[in-house]
């Protein structure tokens, strides 16, 4: 919508499979878990490397739809994470 | 590790609740809008939808759905002055630092090394919860933020989901 309005946009996801359905214009995939798509708190380092990378597609992105996926391993195993929201909603 | 199938893991935990299949929204393909100008040059601006709410504000309600709330954040609001009330995702995280799902310090420091132009003078917060009116966002609260966002002559947005 914001991009039809003429305003270049970029997601920044951490469910690949849930982008592809939605199909933004521009994404960069994160592997890591929902809560952080900008990595680990006060790792400025890291975060700051996310954000440059989702602002560079606004220069290399051709194609409306494309995700790129970055290289960046979360250091554990982790889950889905629904949270409590959804159990609430069985209530 | 492989991403995690969200989607086939959500709609087996709604089936198991017994409630109807869940209507995701897919897409075919997706508009480009091509930047104008260098990014060095443009004015930039972010959304969550974590729910975030800056400390002076009420919280989002953490159990939220079809909440269409969008909130205004001051573009110098400190990285410590806001509040994540979320139950949809753990944000322990982002609780203590606000980066880690809202680089609001980072995309500032971009701007003071001149890496993108300028930070707008507002980002946003809100589409946070579970969202099932989905003509209410495309036909009315998507394009009045698209309208607020050309008034303030953004010329990129960053949005990140959670």
């Amino acid at each position: 919508m914001i991009e039809e309005a003429g305003i270049p946009t970029v997601v920044v996801s951490t469910g690949r499979d849930l982008s592809e359905q939605v199909k933004p214009p521009r994404t960069v995939f994160v592997n890591f878990p929902m809560g952080n798509p900008f990595g680990k708190p006060f790792d400025r380092v890291q975060q700051r490397k996310i954000l440059l990378d989702a602002l560079h597609t606004f220069e290399s992105v051709k194609m409306g739809g494309e995700i790129i996926n970055l290289p960046y391993e979360w250091d554990e195993q982790f889950g889905m994470n629904l949270g409590s929201g959804y159990r609430a909603e069985t209530a | 590790m492989e991403p995690i199938a969200y989607v086939s893991r959500l709609n087996e935990f709604y089936r198991s609740q017994g409630f109807p299949v869940y209507n995701w929204t897919i897409n075919k393909g997706a508009p480009l809008t091509p930047l104008s100008k260098p990014l060095a040059r443009c004015r930039l601006a972010m959304l969550t939808s974590g729910g975030v709410s800056r400390k002076d504000t009420a919280p989002f309600n953490p159990q939220a759905r079809n909440d269409l709330r969008l909130d205004v954040i001051d573009k110098e609001t400190p990285a410590q002055f806001f509040a994540i009330n979320d139950n949809y995702y753990n944000h322990i995280d982002a609780d203590r630092d606000i980066n880690c799902i809202f680089p609001i310090e980072r995309l500032r420091e971009l701007q003071s090394e001149s890496v993108i132009g300028e930070v707008g003078p507002h980002h946003y917060s809100g589409f946070m919860g579970r969202i099932y009116t989905r003509s209410a966002v495309v036909n009315e609260a998507a394009p009045a933020l698209a309208r607020r966002l050309r008034d303030e002559r953004i010329d990129a947005f960053v949005l990140v989901p959670a």
